[in-house]
C-alpha cells in the first residue's frame, strides 16, 4: 500500500513539471519521427550469405544466379565480395566451413549455403542431391534467405525436369546430343520470365505502395531504437530525481516515518519502472500509428519492454548511489543514455557495424534489447528466439539491482 | 518521572572521504522526561543534529542505542518511529506540491486514512496558519510559511514526542515567535514531549524545562537551569570587544591579578571560532564576581596596555556563562 502511494506521489512529482513532459512526449516523439522518415529503410539493403561452392558447375551457377534474382539483397560471400570487403574477408579469398559456421554462429552472417562436389552432374543426373543450408534462424520462423534458397532450387529443378521430359517423350530421330541441353536452357528461360522471387519483406502486413505511401520501413527501426533509448533516459533521469530528494531532505524524512526501506525502495522502483514502460507506450504508439510489423508473439515482445526497462532501472540504482548532484546525475545520463543507445544499435541496426564493435555493443543492454526486437518483429520471431537475450538483461538486472540496493543511502 | 527517550552510549563517526574520521558523537548519554521540552544547546557542528537524525532512525548509530518509549530505534524501528514526530533543519517538504498535497502525501505514510487524513490535515493547517494558502505550492511561500508547514508535517500524527531541530533557523522574528509559542501550546495543550535543538541561548532559556549542553559531540552539562547556572556560581560575566587588536597572555594574567573578584580570563580572537562560526571582533571574556564593580579596573588596566575597547556587555549569570565557563568559548551564533 504504502509502496503504491510513495510510486503514485513519484509520479505526480514528475508530472507536475513541465519540463518533465516535454521530455516524455515532444522530445522522443519528434526524434522517433524524423529518424524513422530520414532512415529510409530500417534494415541494411544487403544481406552476407556465405557460400561455398565444391561444385562450381552449370548448375550451380544456374542455381545462384537464380537466388541473386530471388532476393537481391542477399550477396553471396565471398563470391559477390565488393571492393569495401563488404563480406568482412579480410584478406582472405575463400572460406574454409569450419570458419563459415563460426561465421554464422557469431551472426557475422546470416547464413552458410554449402553446394557439394558434383552437384551439377547430379541435378542432371536426377540423382538425389542436397545443399547444406545453416542459419541461425529458428526453424519455426519463416526465413527470407531460405526461401530464397528453395526458390532458386525450385527454378534449377523445374528447367531439369523440363529438359528430361522432352528427352524422354519425343522420338529419337529428332533428339539429336545436343536437344536436352537445349530444352534445358529454354527452360531456364521461361523461368527467367515468370521468376519465383522471394522479396525481402519488411513487414508482414501489408507492403506499402511505394508509388503513393510514403516509405515507413524506417519507423520499423526508429520505434523500438528511440523507444529503447528514450527508456533508458527516463529512467536514469529517476537519479536527478533522487539526488534532489535527499537535497530537499524529504527521502531523509521519509526515512524517519514508520515505513521500511523495502517499501520506500519498492516505490521508488515502481516509479521509475512505469515511467520507463510508459515511455516506451509514447515511442510504440507511433509504431501503432505508421503500421509498422510488431511481430506474431505479442506477449514476448511486452516480455522485452518489461524486462529492458527493469535492467534501466536497476542501472539508475546501481549508479544513484555514487552522485552528489543533479549536474553530475544529468551528466551521467546524457553520457549513458548516448553511448549505450548507439553502442547497442538504437540509432542504427547493429547488422551496420564491423563485428569487433558488434561485440563490444553487448556490454550496453541496449544491444539485447535490440537483438529481441529484430528477432521479433523483423524476422517474426517467437518467445523462444529471445530467451536468450531476455535471460542476459534478467541477470544484468539482477547483479544492478543487489549492488544498489546495498549501497544505497538515505543521505547524500 | 516516566522517560519517554533513553540514549545509552549514542555514538557517531563519519568517514571522510579522503579517509578520515570525524567523531561526530561521543557516547551521547541523555533521559527525556514525559511531557517536557529538552533542548539540547550547543554551537555549530556540535553533533545536534547527527543525534536527532541517530534518534529518529535516520542514521545508524555506530555505537549505543536509542531507547523511544521503550522501543529500541535500531531493532523496533517500527513501533519507535511511529511515536515521533520530526521537524528536520532542513526544509523538507516538496516545493511542486501545495501545501496541502505535502501534508496529506506525509499523513499516509504515518498510516493516516480517509476522514481522519483529511480532519488532521485541517486541523494541522489552522494550528500553522496556513488554511488560507493550503492550495498554494510551497514553491511560492516565504521562509517563515516554509517553516511552519514543516513543523505542521512533524504534527500530523498527534506524535507523543517531536523532535524539532533548530526550526526557527533564517526566519523573521514573527515567524520565529510564532514557533516558540507553539512549541510551548504543544507541551502545555497536548502533552507532548519535545526534544528541541538550538544554538541560541535565548530559546533555551525561554523553552526548555531541562537542557543538554552538547559541544564536540559530547554533552558536557544536564539539568534545568537553575542547577545548570548554579554550577558557575553567582559570577558575572563581562564581554569586552577589541576589534583584530592583539592581546596577549600578559595582559589577560594581569587583570587576573590585579582585579579584586576576577576569578578567569580568555581571549578569543576574531576568524573562525567554535566550528563553523565566525567572530568579527575579537573578544575579550572574563569572569568576576561582582562584575560591575571590577570594570574601572579592568578598564585601566586595558588603557595602559593600549588596547582600545571597542564595546562592553556585563551579563547576570545565565547558559551562556554556563557554557563559557566549561568550554572557554563564547556561544555565539
Ligand atoms: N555526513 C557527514 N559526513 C561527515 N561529517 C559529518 C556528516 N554529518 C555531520 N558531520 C560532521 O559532524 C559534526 C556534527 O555535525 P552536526 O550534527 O550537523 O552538528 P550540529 O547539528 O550541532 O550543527 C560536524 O563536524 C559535521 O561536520
Ligand atoms: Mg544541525
Amino acid at each position: 500500500m504504502k509502496v503504491l502511494q510513495i510510486a503514485i506521489n513519484d509520479l505526480r512529482l514528475f508530472m507536475v513539471n513541465r519540463g518533465n513532459l516535454v521530455g516524455l512526449l515532444a522530445i522522443p516523439v519528434g526524434m522517433t519521427i524524423i529518424l524513422g522518415i530520414f532512415i529510409p529503410s530500417g534494415r541494411p539493403s544487403r544481406i552476407r550469405v556465405d557460400l561455398i561452392d565444391h561444385d562450381a558447375g552449370e548448375v550451380s551457377a544456374q542455381f545462384l544466379q537464380s537466388l541473386r534474382q530471388a532476393n537481391s539483397s542477399i550477396v553471396l560471400c565471398p563470391l559477390d565480395n565488393d571492393p569495401e570487403d563488404f563480406c568482412q574477408m579480410e584478406g582472405d579469398s575463400t572460406l574454409g566451413t569450419e570458419q563459415a559456421l563460426e561465421r554464422v554462429r557469431e551472426g557475422d552472417s546470416l547464413a552458410l549455403i554449402e553446394i557439394p562436389p558434383g552437384f551439377s552432374e547430379q541435378v542432371r543426373a536426377f540423382e538425389p542431391v542436397r545443399i547444406r543450408y545453416v542459419s541461425l534462424e529458428s526453424f519455426s520462423a519463416p526465413s527470407f534467405i531460405r526461401q530464397a534458397v528453395e526458390a532458386a532450387l525450385t527454378r534449377v529443378n523445374g528447367a531439369v525436369i523440363a529438359s528430361r521430359i522432352g528427352a524422354a517423350v519425343l522420338p529419337g530421330s529428332i533428339v539429336d546430343e545436343g536437344y536436352p541441353q537445349r530444352v534445358y536452357t529454354r527452360a531456364a528461360e521461361l523461368w527467367e520470365e515468370s521468376p519465383a522471387s522471394v522479396d525481402f519483406v519488411l513487414s508482414a502486413g501489408e507492403a506499402p505502395d511505394p508509388s503513393s505511401a510514403p516509405d515507413l520501413g524506417g519507423f520499423g527501426q526508429s520505434v523500438p531504437g528511440m523507444g529503447s533509448m528514450f527508456a533508458l533516459f527516463t529512467v536514469l533521469g529517476g537519479m536527478g530525481i533522487l539526488v534532489g530528494e535527499k537535497k530537499q531532505w524529504t527521502l531523509q524524512r521519509l526515512a524517519t516515518m514508520p515505513i521500511t526501506r523495502a517499501q520506500l525502495l519498492g516505490g521508488k522502483i515502481l516509479s521509475r519502472f512505469s515511467l520507463g514502460t510508459l515511455q516506451y507506450g509514447v515511442v510504440f504508439a507511433i509504431g501503432v500509428v505508421t503500421g509498422i510489423n510488431f511481430g506474431r508473439d505479442l506477449v514476448a515482445l511486452v516480455l522485452v519492454i518489461l524486462t529492458f526497462t527493469l535492467t534501466c532501472t536497476a542501472l539508475s540504482f546501481a549508479l544513484g548511489g555514487f552522485l552528489k548532484n543533479e549536474q553530475q546525475a544529468a551528466g551521467v545520463t546524457n553520457l549513458l543514455g548516448l553511448t549505450l543507445a548507439p553502442l547497442g544499435g538504437a540509432w542504427w541496426p547493429l547488422e551496420l557495424v564491423p563485428p569487433f564493435m558488434r561485440v563490444v555493443g553487448h556490454v550496453s543492454p541496449v544491444a539485447w534489447a535490440m537483438d529481441s526486437y529484430t528477432s521479433l518483429m523483423f524476422r517474426n520471431g517467437e518467445l523462444q528466439d529471445v530467451l536468450v537475450p531476455l535471460l542476459v538483461l534478467a541477470g544484468m538486472s539482477a547483479a544492478l539491482f543487489g549492488f544498489g540496493i546495498k549501497r544505497f543511502r538515505y543521505e547524500l | 518521572m516516566q522517560s519517554m527517550v533513553v540514549t545509552h552510549d549514542l555514538t557517531k563517526t563519519f568517514r571522510r572521504p579522503d579517509g578520515s574520521e570525524v567523531q561526530a558523537v561521543k557516547g551521547v548519554e541523555l533521559e527525556i522526561h514525559k511531557g517536557e521540552i529538552f533542548s539540547l544547546l550547543g554551537p555549530n557542528g556540535a553533533g545536534k543534529t547527527t543525534t536527532i537524525s541517530m534518534m529518529s532512525g535516520l542514521l545508524e548509530p555506530t555505537q549505543g542505542d536509542a531507547l523511544i518509549g521503550g522501543h529500541s530505534i535500531s531493532k523496533q524501528p517500527l513501533q519507535a518511529k511511529r511515536l515521533i514526530g520530526v521537524v528536520p533543519q532542513d526544509i523538507a517538504l516538496y516545493p511542486s506540491l501545495n501545501a496541502r498535497q505535502n501534508l496529506e502525501f506525509f499523513g499516509k505514510m504515518y498510516d493516516l486514512r480517509g476522514n481522519d487524513l483529511s480532519g488532521r490535515v485541517e486541523e494541522v493547517l489552522s494550528f500553522i496558519g496556513l488554511t488560507d494558502r493550503q492550495k498554494d505550492k510551497v514553491d511560492t511561500f516565504s521562509g517563515g510559511m516554509k517553516r511552519r508547514l514543516n513543523v505542521g508535517v512533524g504534527l500530523l500524527h498527534r506524535p507523543e514526542l517531536v523532535f524539532m531541530d533548530e526550526p526557527t533557523v533564517g526566519i523573521d522574528p514573527q515567524s520565529r515567535r510564532r514557533i516558540l509559542d507553539t512549541v510551548k501550546q504543544l507541551r502545555d495543550e497536548q502533552g507532548m514531549t519535545v526534544l528541541y535543538t538550538t544554538h541560541l541561548m535565548e530559546e533555551a532559556q525561554e523553552l526548555s524545562d531541562r537542557v543538554g549542553i552538547i559541544d564536540h559531540g559530547e554533552v558536557i552539562a544536564l539539568g534545568t537551569q537553575g542547577d545548570l547556572i548554579q554550577q558557575v556560581g553567582e559570577e558575572d560575566q563581562l564581554v569586552f570587544a577589541v576589534g583584530d587588536q592583539a592581546v596577549d597572555s600578559g595582559l589577560l594574567q594581569q587583570i587576573r591579578d590585579q582585579v579584586p573578584g576576577v576569578t578567569r580570563t580568555s581571549y578569543d580572537p576574531p576568524g573562525p571560532g567554535g566550528e563553523s562560526v565566525t567572530n568579527t571582533s575579537g573578544l575579550i571574556l572574563i569572569q568576576a564576581k561582582r562584575g560591575r564593580k571590577a570594570l574601572p579596573d579592568i578598564l585601566q588596566i586595558t588603557n595602559r596596555a593600549g588596547v582600545e575597547i571597542q564595546s562592553v556587555e556585563v551579563r547576570e549569570p545565565d547558559l551562556e556563562a554556563v557554557f563559557l565557563n566549561l568550554t572557554g568559548r563564547a556561544l555565539r551564533d
